[in-house]
């Protein structure tokens, strides 16, 4: 079990949006775009794996993001790519709300009941 | 021999290594020199420049290509990403707001194989990618991303290969026109006096306007220029074209009283192909009684002037060479794109004074619709004349008769109440110069032209 690292608080992100986290401050190999959807939040190695894109920057919909440059897609929950032209899965990383603090853990497997 | 170098008319003219050595030979672009199909002295013009397709080709290159163009209302774009897409001439153009809320406009084509890289009519993007192979490009229209860059050499520069950038883009009052011209002179000369006519519709409110209810979109047979012209010049054919309408909205049944449909006014003729005409009647107002009750004449008196209230902001019309038009009572702004030289797509717009209260809004935009929408019952007695008259044009003795411009020959002068120069309200005079005016950019070389 890794530590948990404060990366935001509850109220930064928009329903629906995303937000970049730099890697500086989580200690990843990439950045992380955080996700808020439907009242959960969600955690993914921000740049797309097809191009140099910000996933952050993307469209949510359905419980998946779509890259804002091509189009490609990926489940926020297991970072499994879901539509071409992308076609290798991106990293997802476990996140907890505790409180008013959202909380990291850089390499975990987020489970079914992620918050 | 002049031949065409279309450099993109950006500050940055191409490189060798976007235009390698391609140079489009002078006989793919022919020139017509149109001097003997415009005689303005006579007042008679040849049917050709309605319908001959080199004229068509040669007026893409040189009286649109050079000239300020209409895109849109500044209230179209509200955030950064808002775009709309629109026409310059034939071209597809991208209007967005970026990063910093400034207002960009870039060819809509992709510089590697040339599709469209947005498709819709108007929305929110953070990119405009391309659906071909990929190609994405920010609200700047620079080239962002290029799958698999790798695979071309160390020569490639991204930079080099960003969506082509109008030269000049600028605002009047809240309309946004922009030109690929980047030896255009400024927008303001450019507009010259006409901008004081356009003060009567774009400054009666010091909140100034907007525009409601999107873009109305419709395609009608006909030359883009029989409509251009009509708005810039003609009033003679509203008691004729407009008589059933006319009846319908006159209070008594009877139609207009004789005062007011044989209405004094004057015409505007700007040398530089602009138009406006307006009665001076002070009762012929044709426009919707709830806006009426609205405005305060006296204040607008003090703000315009009396000439201004008592001539443009009646019911009058206008052109903005080549192809803006507009209606100040009926809050009608529009643009005719051309669509070859028998075709043209009209796209108009609701505009309203920004601090109406929103009962008066919705008179104003009923009126519109009313009136000159679409299906409303002035445009489609216009539409209808313009494609009877397109309709017929390709035979051979009726293209080979010329049509008459002869009213109001010799009328033109300084009349001490108006800027520049003015015609009578019945004349054919801003007609004369409008095609004057085509006629001089026809014939001159345009900026992407160059001397061999």
């Amino acid at each position: 079990m890794t530590t948990g690292i404060k990366i935001a608080e509850v109220g930064d992100v928009d329903d629906g949006e995303g937000i970049r986290i730099d890697k500086a401050a989580t200690g990843t190999e990439d950045d992380i775009a955080l996700f808020s959807a439907a009242g959960r939040y969600y955690a993914l190695n921000d740049t797309c794996t097809h191009e140099k894109a910000s996933l952050a920057d993307g469209w949510v919909e359905d419980g998946a993001v779509e890259c804002p440059l091509h189009v490609g897609k990926f489940c926020l929950r297991t970072g499994e790519v879901l539509s071409m032209p992308a076609n290798e899965s991106t990293v997802a990383h476990r996140v907890e709300v505790q409180g008013e603090d959202i909380i990291l853990y850089p390499g975990e497997t987020p489970s079914e009941e992620t918050e | 021999m002049t031949a065409i170098n279309l450099t993109p008319p950006s500050a940055n003219p191409q490189t060798h290594t976007e235009r390698g050595d391609l140079h489009r030979p002078a006989a793919l672009t022919p020139t017509v020199d149109v001097s003997s199909l415009i005689d303005t002295t006579n007042g008679v013009v040849d049917r050709a420049i309605f319908t001959n397709r080199e004229i068509y080709e040669q007026e893409l290159r040189r009286v649109f290509a050079p000239s300020w163009l209409f895109l849109g209302h500044v209230s179209q774009l509200t955030k950064k990403g808002d775009f709309f897409t629109t026409y310059m001439g034939e071209d597809p153009v991208i209007v967005s707001m970026d990063q910093d809320k400034k207002i960009q406009a870039f060819l809509n084509s992709c510089r590697h194989r040339g599709a469209r890289v947005c498709r819709a009519d108007a929305g929110n993007t953070k990119a405009f990618s391309c659906t071909y192979h990929g190609w994405a490009f920010d609200l700047q229209g620079k080239l962002q991303n290029v799958p698999n860059e790798a695979g071309y050499n160390e020569k490639f520069d991204r930079e080099a290969w960003g969506l082509v950038p109008v030269a000049q883009l600028d605002t009047y009052r809240g309309l946004i026109f922009a030109t690929w011209n980047p030896k255009a002179p400024p927008l303001p000369e450019a507009l010259g006096d006409m901008a004081w006519y356009m003060d009567a519709m774009l400054n009666r409110d010091p909140e100034g306007t907007e525009v409601v209810g999107g873009v109305m979109k419709w395609v009608l047979k006909g030359n883009w220029k029989l409509a251009a012209e009509q708005f810039a010049t003609d009033w003679y054919h509203v008691n004729m074209s407009h008589a059933s309408a006319l009846m319908v909205l006159s209070p008594t049944g009877k139609g207009p009283v004789s005062g007011i449909a044989n209405t004094p006014g004057r015409q505007y003729v700007d040398p530089q192909g602009h138009g406006a005409g307006f009665p001076t009647h002070p009762k012929s107002r044709f426009d919707a009684q709830a806006v009426h009750e609205h405005y305060d004449y006296d204040a607008l008196r003090d703000r315009l002037g009396a000439a201004r209230v008592e001539g443009p902001m009646t019911t009058g019309h206008a052109t903005v060479f080549p192809n803006f038009s507009y209606l100040p009572v009926n809050g009608s702004i529009r643009i005719w794109h051309p669509k070859g030289p028998d075709e043209m797509e009209v796209w108009a717009w609701t505009l309203l004074d920004k601090s109406m209260p929103p009962e008066v809004k919705e008179a104003q935009r009923l009126y519109n619709l009313r009136t000159f929408g679409p299906s409303g019952i002035f445009e489609s007695d216009d539409g209808e004349n313009w494609s009877e008259v397109q309709a017929i044009s390709h035979g051979f003795i009726t293209n080979n008769t010329p049509l008459n411009y002869q009213m109001g020959l010799g009328s033109e002068r300084h009349d001490g109440v108006y800027p520049g120069t003015t015609s009578e309200l019945y004349s054919d005079a801003a007609g004369r110069s409008f095609y004057a005016r085509w006629a001089d950019l026809m014939n001159t070389p345009a900026w992407h032209e160059e001397t061999e």
